[in-house]
């Protein structure tokens, strides 16, 4: 599939989209399989993976949680004042 | 405890407005087969599993329902936000639009509020998974149909 | 498809009881943009919405 983006912030958060529902893809199967270590290399990669895209996304466009919300940078609380994701846009 | 996270999981973005689908899909967030019977149904079923991996997947899987509910709401929301009065009455939407107009209110598509008799949690993991297949299989039905 | 019914034994199993295969991991889809938009990483999970019965008739 051809996938465009309109800017790099839309790129980044589809990908952070599909990563992380790897990752909770094969957390779901952990929970019933504990002890497969081939599952759990794959959610290590993927839960890295989106961690770190997660961590990049909220310092260029504003937190995805309010874990990752930094006011040492910007002057507004922008976890209140960004796009809501049923608005639109907003993967 | 829960944390949000601020996006959907899979994007939701329509530019049409569309009463009558409207009005099919609120079903899916808080009708029989929808979406907030499904999450309420794990996250209530897990305190009395004596499994902790099964207690862990219906932690998960409920979790993961209340962030579908979130998209089924973008999608109603969406798709009533901009409705002109003509196609409210047209579509048979005025009924939801009298009492709620753009709010978003857990019912079924007929009409019946959500409430906790949409789901079981009897305390017995055997029974409670039995109930959870036969959920998914109507929600599945039901999606399938929409 | 993979076949994970159980044959054998099934005289063993109690009676009425419900009872689910066992989920096996075989890898996930090498094209994960393909299993986003499916809802699911794993293949034998990607089962199709035909809009009917299961039946052919």
């Amino acid at each position: 599939m051809n996938m465009h983006f309109a800017n790099e912030q839309e790129k980044l958060l589809h990908d952070i989209g599909v990563m992380d529902f790897v990752a909770i893809e094969m957390s779901l199967y952990l929970d019933t399989h504990p002890t497969d270590r081939n599952a759990m290399e794959y959610f290590n990669h993927y839960n890295r993976m989106t961690n770190q895209a997660k961590k990049e996304y909220s310092e260029k466009f504003g937190p995805l949680t309010i874990a990752l919300a930094d006011t040492s940078n910007c002057s507004d609380w922008t976890w209140a004042t960004l796009p809501m994701p049923w608005e639109g846009g907003c993967a | 405890m829960w944390n949000y996270e601020r996006r959907l999981e899979y994007p939701v973005n329509i530019t049409t407005p569309n009463a009558k689908l409207a009005q099919a899909i609120i079903s899916q967030y808080g009708g029989p087969d929808g979406e907030m019977g499904a999450s309420m149904r794990y996250l209530s079923q897990r305190y009395a599993c004596p499994y902790r991996e099964v207690a862990a997947v219906l932690t998960d899987i409920g979790t993961e329902e209340l962030a579908h509910l979130e998209m089924v709401a973008t999608i109603v929301h969406q798709l009533t936000k901009n409705l002109s009065m003509e196609e409210i009455e047209e579509s048979g939407f005025a009924n939801y639009y009298v009492d709620h107009t753009i709010g978003i209110w857990p019912q079924a598509a007929g009409g019946v509020p959500f409430n906790a008799c949409e789901f079981q949690s009897k305390g017995d993991i055997i029974t409670d998974l039995c109930e959870d297949m036969a959920a998914d299989g109507a929600i599945l039905q039901k999606q399938q149909k929409i | 498809m993979k076949d994970y019914m159980y044959k054998e034994n099934c005289d063993k199993f109690p009676l009425a009881m419900a009872y689910v295969p066992w989920q096996r991991f075989n890898g996930i889809y090498d094209n994960l943009e393909e299993a986003f938009d499916a809802g699911t990483v794993f293949p034998e999970l990607d089962k199709p919405f035909t809009g009917r019965r299961c039946c052919k008739k």
